[in-house]
């Protein structure tokens, strides 16, 4: 029998926030338990939004593929053996409907760019970029936004995929591993190939 | 710092539309409720999935209008024209109706013209229609064992 439904994260506003753990959330989850999951939802909304965003530079198809991934991830909820964290496993329904999309949309590539933060403008490194230095100083950064993701685009999606989880996200290799399951010395080689590509690509502003 | 990971670091500023995530918990839970899995698993989902040239096709209509009158008028045109064709290959002359049905006893002239000597020599090649060479059509015994002339091969006139 179900347990009996606790107030969440969201009713604890006037104490300290105690955090319901994964485990819990979970397993009232798999009982079918919509609050709990929306809960989860909360929790990993922001990361699996930002990573399929950054795999399809389209804050549309992200947006579709993030709410689809969750609500797969709830009807496959009763597969999830408890083997690795809920949120690699999340992480990998993710991934794996991202890759599949972009392979099936290859020829319709349409970029939708978020707009950037105001702290972009502050930030020193992204500055020093588009310093008066640079032999493109005429570049904003709305500009290297745009170049970048046109580059990332160029790349494949299983080395974009460690692109983004890596120097975007800044997940370790072993994590990628999982998450794309493949091997550590894959994941290397994919990141130094694509990070090479890059250079190549945004060579005009790496100088 | 390498001068990639300082560019990659651009990516981490890009954000969506403020206050998105607000309701984004709750439209999955929506969906979920509903049942709503349509858009990617549904037939449609799966069809555009399948063939991303059709949902191009129906996108291409959406946005522009005027290419979706142009393709509506050539259908229509297209369903005019057929009409009126149909109208006018009716066949109403019984020579070209007598024509498509020698056309269809084909096999038979095709079997005699490969074995001439199954045929009375003495019997003029047909010119014409040959009906009455055709066995599955003629209910006359066949008459071999008398050594008396074979009804399924008796010479015939045309006359027209």
């Amino acid at each position: 029998m179900a347990d009996p439904i606790q107030p969440l994260e969201s009713s604890a506003a006037s104490e300290p926030k105690a955090e319901v753990p994964e485990e819990v959330l979970v397993r009232r989850s798999r009982r079918g338990d919509l609050t709990a999951y929306d809960s989860l939802v909360k929790r990993y909304q922001e990361r699996i939004y930002a990573t399929i965003y950054h795999m399809t530079s389209n804050h549309e198809d992200a947006n579709d593929l993030a709410q689809e991934s969750f609500i797969k991830a709830f009807q496959v909820i009763e597969s999830f053996k408890g083997g690795s964290s809920f949120y690699t496993w999340l992480y990998r329904i993710a991934v794996n409907k991202t890759i599949n999309f972009l392979k099936q949309r290859k020829n319709r590539m349409h970029m939708s760019l978020n707009d950037l933060d105001f702290n972009a403008e502050h930030d020193p490194d992204l500055m020093a970029l588009i310093s008066h230095k640079t032999p493109r100083r005429d570049a904003g950064l709305t500009e290297l936004q745009e170049k970048l993701n046109a580059a990332l685009m160029k790349l494949s999606e299983p080395h974009r995929m460690v692109v983004v989880l890596h120097d975007v996200q800044g997940q370790s290799h072993d994590e990628i591993a999982k998450v794309m399951d493949c091997n550590i010395g894959t994941v290397r080689s994919r990141l130094f190939y694509a990070r090479q590509q890059l250079q190549s690509e945004l060579a005009d502003y790496l100088k | 710092m390498d001068p990639l990971l300082k560019l990659l670091t651009l990516k981490r500023h890009e954000v969506p539309p403020p206050g998105y995530f607000n309701n984004f918990s709750s439209q999955v839970v929506t969906r979920i409720r509903l049942g709503d899995s349509a858009n990617s698993e549904g037939v449609l989902g799966t069809m555009f999935v399948e063939a991303p040239g059709l949902l191009r096709f129906i996108q291409m209509f959406t946005a522009r209008p005027a290419v979706a009158g142009v393709f509506a008028s050539v259908l229509f045109l297209l369903l005019v024209v057929g009409i009126v064709y149909s109208d006018y290959s009716t066949p109403t002359n019984p020579e070209n109706f007598m024509q498509s049905q020698a056309e269809q006893i084909s096999p038979i002239s095709t079997v005699a013209s490969v074995t001439p000597g199954f045929l009375d020599q003495s019997v003029p090649a047909p010119s014409g229609l040959v009906s009455s060479t055709n066995p599955v059509f003629s209910f006359e015994p066949v008459d071999s064992q008398s050594g008396g002339q074979n009804s399924l091969l008796q010479p015939v006139g045309y006359t027209h």
